[in-house]
């Protein structure tokens, strides 16, 4: 008999995006994997439908939403369609890549129906492959990546006799715990008093933007409160532009040093550039708050079920001018473990007890910038296909839920790919181009010479 | 199965080391490779498995195999 089961909160927090903005689309992502290879389409669409099987989270469908507007989620036993194949091959590779982001803006818009679309694609210069189209409640990036290395390790298994790629762990086991986990009421209580002490202890938080303190300044206006603390969300333009920004290998090097021998994590230095940035620019505002955002994949379970493990959960911070570039890292670093500590938690409540607390108006933040930093680069990891030109990409999906969002991962040639998702309803390129500019002056500004204070920094780049 | 041996299977779940191949001075960073949040996801774990609670201090004071069993021996007493 088929199993339903509630969301996670993980998969709650892109469901609520869903809800706010009115628009299935933001909750579309896309990838495109291919190879500079003649492949055998045949048997790549076998090893997509095996993999269909393979991997559960792909089969998973949502219910109607019943009275109460709760949605449940159940797995499809078999996924019986056809895998299509598009030939681009006539196109140049941009006007192909064009095409395919048009196909990312496209939605998902019934109950009880697949969330998963995979398309072979014949792409220009040569390259083969697939374009996968996914929802977000059902996949993050990282699993996105593992099924796509699975994938491939299926295919080279049949075309060329390698080993058959170890099991997947079970999506639907995976989940079960999960939602154990979420209903542990000793945890859940350990987990709430951290949230609630952090707002006991620092109060409310106090909105930083990345254009600067006028934007609170028209929030005050438009709610006619002149010490509200939240600024608006937009809502009805949600058109996102993205712009990448390439750190070459040498000072990508030199940040990974710096990190390693201070025992730093790269996120927490991340952390700290975007909040000394967001300081700069709003009068050396000292409380500041980024959404980081957590995979929650640890043991090799969580790495190889899919679904939706990435959550995002405030990083506030209060650091004084005085404080020492190090000591501020580690400040942050502190923070962030404790959050990790308590990051079975749904942010949504956290959210909910602010509103509750301090009268949060309606459809307004505390935060204007968002982070995920990703270890793992796309890249097909198969040694049968070491020596093959590869060409992957991620496409936006064309509706931001977040004013800016940025990812930064690290690329296959030893370099990082700063890529900034930006509203376009407030933001322009130009508002990029000066928070990469000063993320970077700030972050080689701290390393070399970490004992240099805050405030220092914010007046020297 | 041991208290020990219950507590390595969980830390090979998140490392590749097998249980019979954990050494006492592994360190959960350096040498199992663990992030961040990989080992503070574990330290829930234990707390689940073990219905033990631990302090944010003393547990971010853990450095290696030894220490997490030494911590979870004072509060499995």
């Amino acid at each position: 008999m088929r199993k339903y089961y509630p969301l996670t909160a993980a998969q709650k927090l892109h469901h609520n995006w869903i809800l706010r903005y009115k628009t299935q689309q933001v909750s579309g992502v896309s990838v495109v994997a291919s190879l500079k290879s003649a492949l055998d389409f045949g048997l790549l669409k076998k090893c997509i439908q095996l993999e269909f099987e393979r991997y559960g989270c792909m089969r998973v469908r949502f219910t109607k939403p019943d009275e109460n507007g709760e949605v449940k989620q159940y797995i499809a036993e078999k996924e019986t369609r056809d895998i299509p194949i598009k030939d681009l091959s006539g196109m140049s590779l941009a006007q192909a890549d064009d095409l395919m982001q048009k196909w990312a803006y496209e939605t998902f818009d019934k109950d009880n129906i697949p969330l998963c679309d995979v398309t072979m694609v014949k792409l220009p210069e040569g390259y083969n492959g697939f374009f996968i189209h996914m929802d977000h409640r059902l996949i993050d990036s990282s699993g996105l990546v593992v099924m796509i290395n699975d994938l491939m390790q299926l295919y080279t298994h049949y075309r060329f006799k390698s080993a058959y790629p170890q099991d997947m762990a079970d999506f639907e086991a995976v989940l079960v715990k999960d939602l154990q986990k979420a209903g542990n009421e000793k945890r859940f209580a350990k987990d709430k008093k951290f949230w609630e002490d952090r707002l006991d202890a620092l109060g409310e938080p106090l909105y930083s933007d990345i254009q600067g303190p006028s934007v609170l300044e028209e929030a005050r206006k438009r709610h006619g409160n002149p010490k509200l603390r939240a600024a608006d969300i937009e809502l009805e333009n949600l058109f996102v532009q993205v712009k990448d920004y390439y750190l070459e290998p040498e000072p990508t090097r030199n940040l990974i040093d710096f990190c390693m021998n201070h025992q730093i994590s790269m996120t927490n230095l991340l952390l700290l550039s975007i909040r000394t940035y967001l300081s700069k620019v709003n009068n050396g505002q000292e409380d500041i708050t980024i959404q980081n955002f957590i995979s929650r994949r640890s043991t090799h379970d969580e790495w190889t079920s899919g679904g939706s493990r990435t959550i995002m959960f405030p990083c506030r911070t209060v650091i004084s001018p005085e404080t020492e570039f190090l000591a501020a890292a580690y400040e942050i670093q502190n923070v962030q473990n404790r959050i990790y500590m308590h990051s079975n938690y749904d942010p949504a409540l956290i959210e909910e007890e602010m509103r509750k607390r301090y009268h949060t108006p309606e459809h307004t933040t505390y935060e204007s910038c968002y982070l995920t930093y990703q270890p793992m680069p796309v890249k097909m990891d198969n040694p049968h296909l070491v020596n093959i030109a590869q060409h992957s990409k991620w496409f936006a999906n064309g509706a931001a839920t977040k004013k800016m969002y940025l990812t930064v991962s690290h690329t296959e040639h030893g370099g990082m790919n700063f890529s900034y998702h930006y509203q376009t309803a407030q933001l322009e390129e130009h508002d990029m181009e000066l928070l990469y500019y000063y993320m970077m002056r700030i972050l080689f500004k701290g390393i070399a010479e970490p004992d240099m204070s805050i405030g220092d920094i914010m007046e020297q780049v | 199965m041991t208290k020990e041996m219950q507590f390595k299977e969980i830390v090979a779940q998140y490392c590749n080391v097998e249980p019979e191949e954990m050494e006492n001075e592994m360190r959960f960073r350096e040498d199992l490779g663990f992030s961040s949040l990989d080992f503070m996801s574990f330290l829930g774990e234990l707390e689940d498995t073990f219905d033990v609670e631990l302090e944010e201090e003393e547990a971010l004071k853990v450095l290696t195999i030894a220490d997490a069993l030494q911590l979870l021996e004072r509060l499995t007493v």
